[in-house]
């Protein structure tokens, strides 16, 4: 099939050798590749039960047949392993430019198997690989040994890297590129610090051939027109994700004091007019149209972002309305490589745990200084970030708090409040790995749309087919801010593969990308009774706003989820039957 | 006609450079683009450069043996009289041309339409009348 380089690299890092490989395209076809692709591969490859910082744990590098072209929104890759804070499947996917590197070097996908013996990183360049030594870059931030690494191999070449809280195996570690892109949630980053990895350095001279070039390019370029830059995408360029802090708050779903609330007083000192403000420049991954990133100047302070949910996790939910000081706990958590989404939910739930004097932890809602302190120990596994860099649900079972550590399966919750949209309430319990607004994203449709929020009342079919429009998009690799239609991903697949793909196999292979993951899990030991929420959204009613005394009863949510479980033909225990797995051909 | 750079509105994509790729040589390979723009992040801030063919036509004045031409305000490129001796590569005082194996990739402006103004999506390169000095 065209689109594909057909060429996987597996390179076993206890051994330093390296071997190439046909991709599986009988997989490919079922499963595209990106997320799909890399999911059937660890689940073909990592025996059950695998330690996720053993050695045998697998770090899977996945592009797609978009990336490297100009499909619009095409330039993330997505990063495939076993995930040290859930023990679920992980994959993240991370923008920037270094998927369409691996491509151009003429990669499908890497494989990264193994451990090294002592600190070290990759270079490949084609098919020229080397294993060097990471002396003198091994405990330093991801933005400088970027740095230190684009110094030796020139401006072109495209960098993955940890920080020390990869390095040091903080359950809630990213990978980074380009400074300021992740791959951030499960602790994908300390499997690469586990395999003893600093960084991957890349530079493929290549290209990627398609089906039917100047076909391609003329109709691609259409529907870029067409499609991707009209007014349901474009507040990604005028806003960027910021946007969202205004409508969460008018909406009662900004995280407020670690979920205690809905909106916060000083939302507008950290909403999008704040950020454009503070706006030094646009940067986009390769291949976007959109260009979400928003390059800020706080005082001596830059970052690109805050996102949205740094603004929320790392905001409000800390009690923090002054934007440099989110701007400068957003750039520490990137140098020092850990997720904000995790780091500041945890320091929320520390917060929170100081306040009701179960435990105290020096951190208090609305303080700047203490907190200012939390990525770096967290990082560097010193003091009270030794406690802290284990997340939420480990911090409940030391110290209690359980029913307001904000997590699901052991990964903290995004910034969007179930209570005011019932149905991402669903979609945090039954996503693959945990607590994660980018498998299924109902906050749109409810709190930010027309449908009821506070009703259970079609939200499991609206969780089902957003997960599976999701799953096949991010295994085409297609970005999430491209709001498009099944009908455009397959049209766009065969333009590039030659292939005939339908709307309705679009959607087939959704679902088929879902129970995979699901299986894996299932393998994992991981049965419906983990698909829940914490207590707090059943219990405790939300204080304020359009959300003011609203919680999720539990027997709505019970039969939310077997509703959902009906839907996807699973038992009512939330598994696969043999049935359903034969009739998707897994 | 000839091309315009504005920084400003470029937020390095690099679809520019694909599809000029895609359009001369059938594949998608920034660095077989005849422009050189895109945008990283040095010394915690945004550098953005683009290089475009100006059309000063100094590699037309340099080729040896004519295959590259000035005609018409556009930069006209044979292959058959090409040496592949690589002097237009050097005087480009933007290096947009490219080196290839047994050629050069030379901006033509894709015959007046050009893909990399087609695909840019904020307008950060546009076909502007320019003056002939």
């Amino acid at each position: 099939m065209m689109g594909y380089q057909n060429k996987v690299l597996r390179i076993n890092l206890t051994e330093k050798k390296w071997s190439t490989e046909p991709l599986n395209m009988d997989w490919a076809k079922k499963y595209i590749g990106g997320k799909g692709l890399g999911i059937k591969y660890l689940y073909e490859e990592l025996a059950p039960g695998t330690d996720p910082f053993s050695p045998d744990n697998k770090l899977i590098l996945m592009t797609a047949p978009f990336t490297g072209t100009t499909v619009p929104c095409s330039g993330k890759l997505a990063i495939i392993s076993r995930s040290p804070a859930t023990g679920t499947i992980l994959d993240c996917s991370i923008g920037g430019h270094i998927a369409n590197e691996i491509k151009y070097a003429g990669y499908d996908a890497v494989i990264l198997e193994g451990a090294l013996e002592t600190p070290g990183y990759l270079y490949i360049k084609d098919d020229a690989i080397e294993f060097i030594t990471a002396e003198g870059l091994w405990g330093k931030g991801s933005h400088e040994s970027e740095t230190m690494l684009l110094e030796k191999y020139g401006k072109e070449a495209k960098v993955l890297s940890i920080g020390p809280a990869g390095e040091n195996l903080s359950t809630m570690a990213c990978i980074n590129s380009e400074y300021y892109r992740q791959a951030g949630r499960g602790g994908i980053g300390a499997v690469m610090g586990s395999k003893k990895m600093k960084a991957i350095v890349i530079e493929g001279t290549g290209g990627v051939k398609v089906h039917n070039m100047p076909k391609a390019l003329q109709r691609i370029n259409e529907i870029m027109r067409e499609d991707t830059l009209t007014d349901d995408n474009l507040w990604a360029y005028t806003d960027g994700t910021a946007m969202l802090v205004e409508m969460s708050n008018n909406t009662g779903i900004l995280p407020t004091h670690n979920f205690q609330d809905g909106t916060f007083m000083g939302y507008n000192k950290i909403d999008s007019e704040a950020m454009k403000k503070a706006r030094a420049g646009k940067k986009a991954c390769g291949g976007c149209a959109l260009g979400c990133g928003n390059f800020t100047r706080t005082g001596r302070g830059v970052v690109e972002g805050p996102e949205y949910e740094t603004l929320a996790l790392c905001g409000s939910s800390c009690g923090i309305d002054e934007l440099a000081a989110v701007v400068k706990f957003n750039d520490l958590c990137d140098d020092m490589g850990l997720d904000t989404i995790s780091a500041g939910n945890t320091t929320a739930f520390a917060m929170e745990l100081t306040e009701k004097g179960i435990k105290d932890f020096g951190l208090n809602f609305g303080e700047v200084e203490s907190y200012l302190k939390v990525p770096e120990l967290i990082a560097r596994n010193e003091g009270i970030g030794k406690e802290l860099g284990l997340g939420t649900r480990e911090l409940a079972k030391r110290y209690g708090g359980e029913d307001f550590a904000m997590q699901v399966k052991g990964l903290e919750f995004p910034g969007y409040e179930p209570r005011g949209s019932w149905g991402m309430g669903l979609a945090y319990a039954t996503s693959d790995r945990g607590a994660c607004h980018m498998r299924a994203w109902p906050v749109a449709m409810e709190a930010y749309g027309d449908l009821d929020p506070f009703t259970i009342e079609g939200k499991a079919q609206l969780v089902v087919d957003m997960q599976h429009s999701n799953a096949v998009k991010f295994s085409l690799i297609l970005c999430d801010f491209w709001a498009t239609s099944e009908a455009y991903m397959a049209e766009v697949l065969n333009l590039i593969t030659g292939e005939s793909y339908t709307e309705e196999d679009m959607l087939v292979i959704g679902e088929r990308v879902v129970n995979i993951a699901r299986a894996f899990n299932m393998r994992e030991g991981f049965t419906g009774a983990q698909d829940t929420l914490p207590n707090r959204i059943f219990n405790d009613a939300l204080k304020s706003g359009a959300t003011l005394g609203k919680k999720i009863p539990k027997e709505e949510f019970d039969q939310m989820l077997s509703e959902y479980y009906q839907i996807r033909g699973w038992t009512t225990e939330g598994v696969i039957g043999k049935e359903k797995a034969e009739a998707l051909g897994l | 006609m000839g091309l315009a750079f504005e920084s400003e509105k470029c937020i390095g994509c690099k679809l520019c450079e694909m599809a000029c790729s895609a359009s001369h040589e059938e594949m998608f390979n920034p660095r077989l683009g005849r422009l050189r723009v895109g945008s990283r992040y040095e010394n915690k801030d945004l550098v953005i450069e683009g290089h475009v063919c100006i059309l000063c036509g100094s590699c037309a004045d340099a080729c040896p043996t004519g295959a590259i031409e000035m005609k018409g305000g556009r930069l006209h490129y044979s292959k058959e009289d090409c040496i592949n001796c690589g002097v237009c590569v050097d005087v480009c005082p933007e290096s947009v041309i490219v080196q290839k194996e047994e050629d050069v990739g030379v901006c033509d402006l894709c015959q007046g339409d050009p893909w990399c103004v087609k695909s840019c999506p904020h307008g950060a390169l546009t076909n502007k009348e320019v003056s002939s000095s």
